[in-house]
């Protein structure tokens, strides 16, 4: 179960390098400024400059950012509705519900996880300059990061566990489930405040 | 059709149906029937679901015989709209209230076959409070352009009209939002936290029903319906705050029409799962009839498109 993950992911990476290689390659369009940028905020805007950043940034389209910025919120619907109804069950809500039939949500976790890698991916590639020195970007990476690993870890502890149902749940489970939640709170609202914190894209201000 | 035809249409339905939905209550308790007691409870539901169309086209309508900055259309009492608005928005939150209430009572039939007496006191005192709010703002959203039902002279009437709560009204709920910078954020975070919540409802309900992780009783699934309602609940709360705050952005947007149709929808979706035993009779390996998944599949379809809908906003439409 866990291979599709690491191969769509293996795949997500090595796209992803290959567009960013490429575009640094291509043409840097970047006009004369005031100041000469320093050689590092040089590399971030020329990456901002190819056309396919331009066009996810800048055009009208809906595919362009409206489209992907929709794929991200459905995606985080996928992974943090599921997240949320795995931790509420560890924490005592619907104890009549098995523990052990939840691991076949994970397929559907992990679709959510990548789409909104990819789709959080290409929204970076377009603002690379801003976002990175956006600390609102950084401490959403976080939360999501410990947020993953806190899942994993119940995973392994939990739902990998085909007895679970029949014994007492392993102690830190309820821990885990807890903080499980406050991280994913933590990177929604980080996200969410990514609208407010910083330049916006796609809406022409 | 416009906006302003679908309010005049639709805004005699919450007085008249929630009245019916109030009757058939009381006869249930009455009669104690179960089934009448169902049927009420899921008028008194889809009627609040429906009441957020009927508010949410009364700004339009409101725009059309009296528009910002410019001249009412002869005959109109303006004052009469503003205390329309007043007294509708209290109907407004009595009557969501009353449905999440009603929400719970059929939820609860299901699983002990009564609805407990705080329960049902609830649902009584609030629909009885509700609808008294409800048939005033209807009476005084007659008065705006019927001034042959005013007994008296006119202004009296809109003077008497005059009632309000200082802090519960649109015009202090908007100053509330756009007062400070943080509240329109801080309710988008909100917003987007109930989204996932009741996405974490609908999912795991939905896809159980259409046949994924079997092993889990889909009778055990039914435990976690009030978690969607509560997620729901919160995009209502701060959904009626952005609406309120800046209707401008939403009564001319078309992605906002499609929008409340898609929730009025869902909401007719719910109401399936709510008032039909068919759809969690199967247990833990059981499948759920075709019916059944086909709600299900077109209530994560109906999500979706809400979702769509909402982010959509800034995008086709021209909310910020």
């Amino acid at each position: 179960m866990i291979k599709v993950p690491r191969i769509l992911s293996a795949i997500l990476v090595a796209a992803l390098l290959l567009m960013i290689a490429h575009s640094a390659l291509a043409l840097p369009q970047e006009e004369p400024g005031p100041s000469p940028p320093s050689e590092e905020e040089g590399i971030l805007k020329s990456i901002e400059n190819t056309a396919l950043a331009a066009w996810i940034r800048e055009s009208p389209s809906v595919f362009a950012f409206a489209g992907i910025l929709l794929l991200h919120t459905i995606g985080m619907g996928l992974v943090v509705g599921i997240c949320a109804g795995l931790d509420l069950r560890i924490l005592g809500v619907a104890r009549e519900i098995p523990l052990a039939p939840m691991r076949r949500f994970f397929p559907v976790l992990w679709v959510g996880f990548f789409l909104n890698a990819a789709t959080g991916l290409l929204l970076l590639y377009a603002d690379l300059s801003t976002k990175l020195i956006n600390p609102d970007f950084w401490a959403k990476i976080v939360f999501i990061a410990l947020a993953v690993v806190t899942l994993l870890r119940l995973k392994k502890l939990v739902f990998n566990d085909p007895d679970i149902d029949h014994k007492p749940l392993p102690a830190n489970a309820k821990l885990l489930a807890f903080i499980s939640l406050i991280l994913w709170i933590g990177a929604v609202t980080a996200g969410r405040l990514m609208a407010y914190i910083g330049p916006v894209s796609g809406l022409g201000f | 059709m416009n906006i302003p035809h679908i309010h005049i249409l639709l805004n005699h339905v919450p007085t008249v149906g929630f009245s019916l939905g109030l009757a058939l209550f009381v006869a249930a308790l009455v009669t104690k029937s179960q089934d009448l007691k169902r049927a009420s409870l899921a008028i008194v539901f889809f009627i609040a679901v429906l009441s957020t169309a009927v508010y949410v086209s009364g700004n339009a309508a409101a725009d059309a015989i009296c528009p910002v900055g410019q001249e009412c259309l002869p005959g109109v009492a303006k004052t009469a709209i503003s205390s329309h608005e007043d007294i509708a928005l209290l109907a407004y939150a009595l009557m969501q209230l009353t449905g999440a209430f009603a929400f719970i009572g059929l939820w609860r039939m299901r699983r002990t076959s009564h609805i407990g007496s705080g329960t049902t006191g609830a649902i009584l005192v609030l629909s009885l409070l509700t609808f008294g709010m409800m048939a005033r703002a209807a009476t005084i959203g007659g008065e705006i352009r019927h001034p042959e039902i005013v007994e008296g002279p006119v202004e009296a009437a809109e003077s008497a009209a005059g009632f309000q709560l200082a802090w519960f009204n649109p015009p202090a709920v908007k100053s509330f939002v756009l007062g400070s910078e943080w509240v329109w954020p801080a309710s988008e975070t909100l917003h987007f936290i109930g989204l996932c919540l009741l996405f974490s409802v609908v999912l795991m309900v939905d896809l159980r029903i259409l046949g994924m992780a079997k092993g889990m009783p889909i009778s055990a699934a039914h435990k976690i319906l009030p978690w969607g309602l509560l997620g729901f609940g919160m995009n209502v709360i701060t959904g009626m705050l952005f609406f309120i705050a800046a209707p401008e952005q939403y009564t001319g947007n078309v992605v906002f029409f499609w929008k409340v149709v898609l929730i009025v929808l869902a909401g007719i979706n719910g109401l399936y799962f709510l008032v039909f035993d068919e759809a969690w009779t199967a247990g833990a390996d059981g499948d759920a009839p075709l019916r059944s998944k086909v709600a299900a599949l077109s209530a994560i379809v109906l999500w979706i498109g809400v979702l769509f809908c909402g982010h959509m906003l800034p995008f086709l439409g021209n909310a910020f």
